[in-house]
């Protein structure tokens, strides 16, 4: 098809640049320049949705985001994307777009027959109908209305598209382009000030854009000196959707033609020039939804800036006088035919047409009725601001008749100009514009104060032009009509948010732009009471619907957290490691051999740590270095065990509580000097325990003179662990006496391996076998561990992974942060009462001494076996007095780890058992209703392996 | 998304700190158990203006003290130490 409705000459097109689309499967054609409404309307098609409730046949009504009806899926290389505004989409090639919410076609849609039952479907119906038999709703109703109703469907597979986000600063920040936007970014722009202009539409303007030709020279000029700036930043296809706090505003810029779909800008800027604009008010009267009938604005923007004749013959209902003047010129040029024109008094009784309008019915003011025929109606109430913005960063809007809710009040960051104020007036805006942006300057102290102390707006004179009884649809996007607010009211919902939410008025995807003020208005003529009386419900962002993908950015699968890798990484994967992440780090899990599955790689591991000897990874313990005087007492206050008598060469375990007296963490402490420290934290700790200290040291203690390092990521560290820890030891060649007298258990060396390869060894063992840590600068990790894997080789020394540190860990009984150290846990709970000092003040001391935590019926860790030794203790199951019945059972206590014990040959598990510490020897069962299995065990101490530690010793 | 004054670094994106509550100085060690329970668990709720702790975790790392209105989200540094 060839455009029939498109002018020969003029717009803002670009006529030798035609670009194929198809809508419901039809192919099209429009210009680049085009957006899909401006094409749809040059090619003669007005009808393109049907409504959400009563399926009409609706059209396209403004030339904006304000536009309720129009909405569309479009489909492309990246999926579909449903509820796109046909308004707001740029035309380009080979674009589909199809429409929404009706079957089998638009042209005829089965669910219009919902109109002849609207009585039911009428405000608030899903509390009212539907709801006989008693289910009836959830089970019957609800799924067929859902399918009825609705717009577009959601794209459920993947998003291949890119998005990604961007920050920016900027001394003014202005907010649309149109006469006031423009004039303020120009002045602030030549003033030197760094500047962001965003733009929602393609194309800088706004109002300028449907004016005539000369008016459209403006913005040209000004983009073409806003690019040779270097000081100005120009985002158009922009939408500022949010302001937030300190002058944050939240922008998405779509693109398409580019790998980047949408860019999230988030702007920091000093002062915010808000020139969003006005939107036009639509007319209420009976028929007022039919396809053909247009704001006047939208018209002449269609007519000027698009080149497209909307139809052939017109009526005018524009109660702006000035409006209805340029609005007659415009469609004048375009040729078509003026029919009539309202005024002041005179009636909308109706209109006729089903897809197209064909027809208006109206009556005069000296009481002549009239019946036209014409395909074209272009409305207007007049305009009325689109202060959104103001409203998100806490400004207050207040009503005048007129105006519509206009910003009230001054913002210390914000200055609303031009429409956003209702100022409707080009040459006042423009004024405005350069006022405010004066002014921001002159408070950014780039030139003198210059207040802009603008005047309040003046509302336009305007005509009334009344509305006959009928189906009047005040919200197009929700179906409300006229008749549903004053049932509302009627109910007892007559505050202007209950009547929100009980008619849906203002919601949906266009928030109620264009609807909003004819819904005050018409609440405020129901309930009796003036606008300015009813308040308004509250702006919240975002203005405009942002896409998912847009909110995310590149954050996805992979990308969606940092990955930590140790130092041992790439050594490990020579090795063959399965790595799994555990936290930020992605940390070896078990060294398969051939075809070998994980539980027959485990067993073998811990087998080879028990019998001969093995290596493990512990460079993601947090490792932190404590210098000062007061090292020694900042520790003590730290840590609930005493220490005192630390000598250096020689390290402890500590046990840390929050100031509750909740253990926190556990670790070692090594005393390299008298004033030089090492601690270690847990792996999941690392950075908590961090960033308490620094708390402790900078904030409450600041006094205790000591210097805290964080180094967890200078040292690779690697244990190796097993009965043959000693002779390897050696093997490594270290420059220090590393026989068992000279290098006891819970010890540390400095030295150096081979003669050149620095190290701090620490003896000490989470395995519960003999076991030395070995410490190198991270870059030496390749060293350490070919040297440990050759010199090791001799007792065929077995690398292991997460899966048997667990497992040693629990046949020892040692602690796991998360699992046995859950935020819940006082010392005493752990079996660790004894570490508690009393000889000495620390944190977590007096709130340890409350009653209730002291308490002998509370959860303690206990070891449990299986009495019959071959069966497995189900994971996260709960102890009881029974078997599993099948019911509600009474538990006095739950698992926190449970594995076979390749050591013992049997299955084992800890566990908190209410009073367990004196309930050794009892009998109770693991039950595990998810599993549907019970195993009866055996109460035990919650050290299965060497619970005299003599092996630590060797 | 607030911008805060960090004594060291000036006024930085919220999204470089971690909040670190009210600021409720901790008693000394062997204050007693009242004392503590007051300082660890009871706040005043006192409005607008409250002292806080923010960490610039992603920074200098310094704990700072301000305090803050929260109604207008105004900041008036203090210095911790």
């Amino acid at each position: 098809m060839t455009q029939p409705f498109r002018l020969g000459e003029g717009g803002m097109i670009d006529r030798t640049q035609p670009l194929s689309f198809r809508f419901n499967n039809t192919s099209y054609q429009g210009y680049v320049g085009d957006t899909v409404a401006s094409a749809l309307l040059a090619n003669g098609v007005h009808h393109v949705a049907r409504s959400i409730k009563y399926h009409r046949p609706r059209g396209i009504i403004a030339s904006g985001p304000e536009d309720p009806s129009a909405l569309l899926t479009v489909m492309d290389a990246h999926g579909t994307t449903p509820n796109l505004k046909a308004t707001e989409i740029p035309l380009r090639a080979g674009l589909e777009v199809v429409s929404q919410n009706h079957w089998p076609s638009l042209q005829r849609d089965a669910g219009a027959m919902l109109q002849a039952g609207s009585k039911l479907l009428s405000a608030g119906f899903y509390y009212k109908s539907f709801m006989w038999p008693k289910d009836a709703w959830h089970r019957y109703y609800e799924r067929i209305i859902r399918r009825m109703a609705g717009h577009g469907e959601a794209d459920i597979s993947p998003d291949p598209a890119l998005y990604d986000k961007r920050n920016i600063h900027c001394d003014i920040l202005v907010v649309g382009t149109g006469p006031a936007g423009l004039a303020a970014a120009k002045t602030a722009a030549r003033g030197g000030a760094t500047t962001v202009i965003v733009e929602q539409d393609h194309r800088l303007g706004g109002t300028y854009l449907s004016g005539d030709a000369s008016d459209r020279d403006i913005p040209q000029d000004a983009e073409q000196e806003f690019r040779t700036l270097s000081n100005v930043t120009l985002l158009a296809r922009t939408q500022a959707f949010g302001i937030y706090d300190h002058g944050t505003v939240m922008a998405v810029q779509s693109r398409s033609g580019s790998a980047a779909r949408a860019i999230m800008w988030k702007i920091r800027a000093r002062r915010i020039l808000l020139a969003s604009g006005a939107i036009e008010k639509p007319l209420v009267f009976p028929g007022n939804d039919r396809p053909g009938i247009l704001l006047a604005g939208a018209a002449r923007s269609y007519v000027r800036r698009y080149a497209v004749k909307l139809g052939n013959r017109a009526v005018l209902a524009i109660a702006c006088r000035e409006d209805r003047a340029a609005t007659r010129r415009a469609l004048q040029d375009a040729g078509i035919e003026i029919a009539a024109e309202l005024g002041d008094g005179d009636t909308l009784l109706g209109t006729t047409g089903r897809a197209r309008l064909k027809g208006v019915t109206l009556r005069r003011s000296n009481g002549q009725r009239e019946r036209l025929a014409c395909d074209l109606l272009c409305v207007s109430g007049g305009w009325s601001a689109a202060p959104h913005l103001f409203a998100h960063a806490g400004g207050n809007l207040a009503w005048r008749d007129g105006l519509g809710l206009v910003p009230q009040g001054a913002h210390p960051l914000i200055a609303p100009v031009g429409g956003a104020r209702g100022t409707f007036d080009t040459a006042t805006a423009r004024n405005e514009g350069r006022a405010a942006a004066h002014q921001a300057m002159g408070e950014l102290l780039m030139h003198v104060p210059m207040p802009s102390n603008l005047p309040s707006p003046v509302p336009p004179a305007r005509d009334v032009i009344a509305s006959g009884h009928g189906k009047a649809f005040v919200d197009l996007q929700n179906d409300v009509t006229r008749t549903d607010i004053a049932q509302a009211v009627h109910e007892g919902y007559d505050d202007i948010e209950l009547v929100k939410r009980y008619t849906t008025l203002g919601m949906g995807t266009d928030q109620g732009k264009a609807s909003w003020v004819n819904g005050i208005e018409e609440i405020a003529r129901v309930i009796g009471q003036d606008a300015t009386d009813i308040g308004h419900t509250t702006f919240r962002p975002p203005y405009s619907p942002v896409t998912i993908g847009a909110l995310v950015g590149a954050e996805t699968g992979r990308n969606m957290h940092p990955i930590r890798r140790t130092p041992f990484h790439r050594a490990f994967e020579r090795a063959n490691s399965v790595f799994q992440t555990s936290g930020d780090w992605l940390y070896s899990r078990y060294f398969p051999q051939e075809n070998e599955d994980m539980s027959t790689a485990i067993t073998r591991e811990v087998n080879a740590v028990r019998n001969g000897l093995g290596c493990v990874d512990m460079s993601t313990l947090g490792k932190i270095d404590i210098t000062g005087p007061d090292a020694l007492e900042f520790l003590s206050r730290v840590y609930c065990n005493n220490f005192a008598t630390i000598k250096p060469g020689r390290l402890r375990y500590g046990l840390m509580l929050r100031e509750d007296g909740i253990v926190f963490d556990d670790g070692t402490i090594a005393c390299l000097t008298p004033d030089h420290f090492l601690i270690t934290a847990t792996t999941a700790n690392a950075g908590s325990v961090w960033r308490h200290l620094q708390k402790l040291a900078q904030v409450e203690w600041p006094n205790l003179d000591i210097h805290l390092t964080d180094v967890t990521s200078h040292w690779a560290s690697l244990a190796i662990a097993g009965p043959y820890a000693r002779e390897l030891m050696q093997a490594l060649r270290p420059d220090f006496d590393a026989t068992r007298e000279a290098f006891p258990f819970a010890a540390v060396r400095d030295g150096t391996l081979g003669d050149d390869l620095p190290v701090r060894a620490f003896s000490v063992s989470f395995s519960g076998e003999l076991s030395y840590e070995l410490n190198v600068p991270a870059g030496y990790a390749d060293a350490l561990f070919n040297r440990v894997m050759a010199a090791g080789a001799k007792w065929n020394i077995t690398p292991y992974g997460l899966e048997s540190l667990d497992v040693l860990r629990i046949e020892k009984g040692h602690l796991s942060i998360g699992t046995e150290i859950d935020g819940r846990r006082t010392p005493f709970d752990l079996g660790l009462g004894r570490m508690v000092s009393d000889k000495k003040d620390f944190l977590g001391k007096a709130l340890l001494t409350r009653p209730a935590l002291q308490a002998p019926d509370r959860p303690q860790l206990v070891g449990l076996k299986p009495l019959d030794r071959t069966q497995a203790i189900p994971p996260g199951g709960h102890l009881t007095h029974e078997a599993l019945t099948g019911s509600v059972q009474k538990i006095c206590g739950n698992l926190t780890a449970a594995v076979h014990s390749p050591t013992l040959g049997h299955s084992i598990a800890l566990a908190f058992l209410v009073n367990g510490q004196a309930r050794v020897g009892e009998t109770l069962w693991v039950v595990s209703p998810l599993a549907e299995t019970s195993v009866e065990v055996e109460v035990v101490a919650p050290h299965f392996y060497d619970p005299d530690g003599a092996r630590l010793h060797v | 998304m607030l911008l805060i004054p960090c004594p060291n670094c000036g006024a930085r994106d919220q999204s470089e700190f971690a909040y670190g509550g009210l600021r409720a100085p901790l008693p000394p060690l062997d204050a007693s158990i009242g004392d503590w329970h007051t300082a660890v668990h009871l706040r005043s709720g006192e409005m607008p203006v409250r002292e806080e702790l923010w960490y610039h975790a992603c920074g200098c790392e310094r704990w700072i003290v301000v305090s803050r209105n929260l109604t207008t989200h105004e900041f008036a540094p203090k210095d911790a130490s």
